[in-house]
């Protein structure tokens, strides 16, 4: 369960402020798939940040179950993937995705074990020994999503995780991580560019707004699960989808 | 599966060595027959066996001339190259130590060596160490800059997944700055082991009883040419093996770069 209250943030100072949030009031269930959606500079990828405690926020309050986002990165409980895999490159796929947990302390034995795990999770098998240069994008961003993983976050933040990848990589991304979500029952909080991405994935669609980055509406997704591609032919989804556009698109007209 | 890897290693070896070995064999052909067939003076050129001959007829004094040297670069490139990489360090984690030292660094970086020699050896004494002093003098600074521009090269968002994890500085330091600094590094040790023979030899040009530079002063006085090339190719030698010992941990520790690319 995520709780925001009257988050606001500003950047710079006079001339150049720029109000990236303004009095966000927010509430996403406990093991809920939530989608930020927005024209650029609607705030999506400044909230999740503040979520993920990589920025701090100037007023209002955030409550990842009841704890500051500070506190459950701390105790390693925050997931984050970004646009780009970040790798390290000399290190292979399995020694990346053990990243977080040699962080911690964990020994070798326990965290190759569970990286082991996540990398059958998100079906890179066989690629244990690869180095990042050696994979394509897709499974680039697998391993990212498989590091996030590893400390078993209680959330699991994504900030436009497929943006950079082609169509089928990025339809078969979807659906992993709309099986990943299913099984593990994390609280998932996407930042999306795509509409069509946002309804296939989410139970509840934050529509945000930019100058000053506001949520202009919350739409809430019962296509039934669990999610396939073929949930896009389910009678609901054009409509959302359509919702969805006509809202995003008073975003843009203000903007 | 594992004897087919070693011999396309080996094979891939081969390829590379054989150019530069069949020039270097009609090269020393050519100038043994074009200094007997045109009876070019010794002391402008001398023919290879003429060479060769100095080096078996001196051989244990050029060994000592060349361990000295050896031992003079080896300890002044590790000690220069270890200031440097705390320098480097430094000026890469702290903003004022790169804007005030930096500029007296680069100053002091284009002070010509042959110019500091004679002052090094005065401070640091008539043996071995101001030969040392003088290598490490000039073989600090490539590794020093590297090293920064190494450290300062992370990815934005490589530390944003650090952050995430609640990595301790240390962490940082050592599990992503200093292994995505390592192909930079090594760009300053290879830099640093050739200046570390040319500090050593022009250290003892100026002052030395004893190394390589001594054998090129003396054998230039008594015009003894073919000793004179033989103590030049020595050193040359000495930092072609200098370098291939780098090149050979590069291959070790940066596997991973693009640069060191091993399906290439």
């Amino acid at each position: 369960m995520v709780e925001v209250s009257n988050l606001s943030l500003v950047y710079g100072r006079g001339e150049r402020r720029v109000q990236a949030l303004d009095a966000i009031d927010l509430t996403i269930p406990g093991g809920s798939l939530v989608s930020l959606i927005g024209p650029s500079g609607c705030g999506k990828s400044t909230l999740l940040r503040v979520l993920g405690d990589l920025l701090e926020p100037t007023s209002g309050k955030v409550e990842i179950n009841g704890r500051t986002p500070r506190a459950v990165r701390l105790e390693r409980k925050t997931g984050f993937v970004f646009q780009e895999p970040a790798l390290l490159e000399w290190r292979n796929i399995l020694h990346n995705i053990a990243l977080p947990l040699e962080l911690r302390g964990v020994d070798r034995a326990e965290r190759e074990a569970k990286a082991q795990d996540l990398i059958r999770l998100v079906g890179l098998e066989g690629f244990e020994a690869a180095h990042p240069r050696q994979l394509s994008g897709g499974m680039r961003q697998r391993a990212a999503i498989a590091r996030a993983l590893s400390t078993s976050p209680d959330i699991l933040l994504l900030d436009e995780p497929f943006g950079a990848l082609d169509q089928i990589t990025r339809d078969r991304l979807n659906m992993e991580l709309a099986r990943i979500h299913e099984v593990t029952g994390l609280t998932v909080v996407l930042v999306t560019h795509s509409i069509r991405e946002a309804v296939l994935l989410s139970d509840r669609i934050v529509v945000m707004t930019p100058r000053p980055g506001r949520i202009s509406r919350v739409v809430d997704n019962d296509l039934p699960r669990p999610r396939s591609l073929d949930s896009r032919t389910h009678p609901a989804f054009e409509a959302l989808v359509r919702l969805g556009n006509s809202e995003l698109e008073k975003g843009y007209a203000n903007g | 599966m594992a004897d087919l890897a070693a011999n396309t290693l080996s094979r891939r070896a081969f390829d590379q060595a054989w150019p530069p070995a069949a020039l270097l064999i009609g090269l020393l052909v050519v100038w043994e027959l074009a200094c007997r067939a045109l009876e070019i003076a010794p002391y402008i050129l001398p023919a290879p066996s003429a060479i060769w001959l100095a080096v078996t007829t001196n051989s244990a004094a050029l060994a000592f001339h060349t361990g000295i040297t050896m031992f003079e670069a080896v300890t002044g490139f590790v000690i220069g190259s270890a200031l440097g990489a705390v320098l480097g360090t430094g000026f890469a984690y702290s903003r004022f130590l790169e804007r005030g030292f930096l500029p007296f660094i680069i100053a002091a970086n284009t002070i010509p060596v042959v110019a500091i020699a004679p002052i090094i050896i005065i401070w640091f004494g008539h043996g071995m160490a101001s030969k040392v002093a003088v290598t490490a003098f000039l073989s600090f600074f490539p590794l020093a800059l590297n090293m920064m521009k190494g450290l300062q090269s992370y990815d934005r968002v490589v530390m944003d997944v650090f952050h995430i994890a609640a990595a301790t500085p240390w962490q940082r330091f050592w599990k992503m700055r200093l292994p995505g600094a390592l192909p930079y590094v090594f760009v300053g040790l290879k830099l640093n082991v050739t200046f570390s023979v040319i500090g050593a030899i022009v250290a003892e040009f100026v002052q030395a009883d004893r190394g390589l530079g001594f054998v090129v002063m003396t054998a230039y006085r008594s015009m003894a040419m073919p000793r004179l090339w033989a103590a030049m190719l020595i050193s040359a030698l000495m930092g072609i093996l200098f370098f291939l010992v780098i090149a050979a941990l590069e291959r070790l520790f940066v596997r991973w770069h693009a640069s060191v690319d091993e399906t290439r």
